[in-house]
């Protein structure tokens, strides 16, 4: 997973590959999944894929990040808190959730702008 | 009935011309990418290391054992001939010809193209299926700088690496064969091929090693990188790109005999 996220800074930045791994793990260790670090996308949890997608997601320059349907890309989340919280620890970008109106229910309570 | 066959004749030359300009096409890309400073990024030096460590690095001690019975064979059938046919006073430049020139880089180039060809065109053919070679786009990386030029690269080092290591194999087998069939003695060959050798010849072997190299590669990628969109299609296309690789693997070196013959 390390060089799977770490990937998108040598090409975009010509990083080395130690210091783009070493961002790339310091993301992990915000969310507290550093342990998946050398695993293989077989050895992830759909949960974790998904962190590793946002995380290289935040890598890229772009300014802003779309997440469509997080209940459909990640099949068993149940605690979305966790998983709002987790995203405002990673961010440090404009990050934008297409989500259905019949999940609105599953964001009550947590601090996100909710636009119709 | 007779216009639809000329239609059909047609159309097929179109698609065969569209065919070469767009491999003649990639492969100029290619070729503007591999002189580009700017696409060798840590990322891509990372995966030419790895490539050149599964293509030439590994293969070493298959390849030197197969190059010792091969080469050895072949080079003391090409002895005992010389010497059946009275011609000892040229063994120096028949054997650096036949060896250096000839079999060394052809023998590697088949090897490598086996081995290393059908691996590749497996690999962009699984990715392209897999729709890993869309995701990489969609993050904004270069799919030639990234995937195929350390292929490429590692292509042409390992086919011109190890035809050396193969004309060298061969050379000394050759001592072994003209000790037993002419009597001759470590120094007397190798002052004959010292005298044989000429600047003509490494060029020869270098030149040959790095076209071939470069097809061994691009001929998979290209191939790969055209796979329908199904499992099934990956065998076909591994089974055209081989055959289109073999084609002009020879052509290479009907082309040399043929440069060389001038």
């Amino acid at each position: 997973m390390l060089e799977n996220i770490a990937l998108i800074k040598e090409v975009h930045h010509y990083k080395s590959i130690v210091s783009a791994e070493k961002e790339a793990k310091d993301y992990l260790s915000k969310i507290n999944i550093e342990n998946i670090s050398n695993n293989r996308v077989i050895q992830c949890s759909n949960l974790e894929i998904f962190y590793v997608k946002l995380i290289r997601a935040l890598m890229t320059d772009e300014d802003n990040i779309i997440i469509v349907l997080p209940f459909s890309i990640t099949a068993n989340l149940t605690d979305v808190k966790s998983f709002i919280d987790n995203i405002y620890m990673l961010n440090h970008k404009k990050i934008l959730i297409l989500e259905l109106y019949t999940n609105k229910s599953k964001y009550e309570g947590i601090l996100c702008n909710i636009v119709k | 009935m007779f216009l639809r066959f000329v239609e059909g004749i047609g159309s097929k030359t179109l698609s065969i011309f569209n065919s070469f300009y767009e491999a003649f096409y990639f492969t100029f890309i290619c070729f503007i990418h591999l002189i580009n400073p700017k696409s060798y990024s840590p990322a891509m030096l990372m995966v030419l290391v790895k490539q050149i460590y599964f293509t030439a690095v590994t293969i070493i001690p298959l390849f030197t054992m197969m190059a010792i019975i091969f080469g050895s064979i072949i080079i003391g059938v090409v002895i005992s001939l010389a010497s059946v046919y009275g011609l000892q006073d040229s063994i120096g430049s028949i054997l650096i010809t036949f060896s250096v020139d000839e079999f060394a880089p052809f023998f590697t180039a088949l090897l490598i193209s086996l081995r290393s060809g059908t691996a590749v065109n497996t690999e962009i053919s699984v990715m392209s299926v897999n729709n890993e070679l869309n995701t990489l786009k969609e993050y904004k990386i270069d799919l030639i700088n990234y995937l195929f030029l350390p292929r490429i690269i590692s292509g042409i080092i390992s086919v011109t690496s190890l035809s050396i290591l193969f004309a060298l194999i061969m050379l000394s087998s050759g001592y072994l064969f003209t000790l037993f069939y002419m009597n001759m003695d470590f120094h007397t060959y190798s002052s004959l091929l010292l005298t044989a050798i000429e600047l003509s010849d490494v060029i020869i072997l270098l030149s040959k090693g790095i076209a071939f190299g470069f097809v061994a590669m691009i001929i998979p990628i290209y191939s790969g990188l055209n796979t329908a969109n199904s499992y099934t299609a990956i065998p076909i296309s591994v089974l055209n790109g081989m055959v289109k690789l073999f084609i002009a693997l020879f052509i290479i070196e009907v082309l040399s005999l043929l440069i060389q013959s001038i």
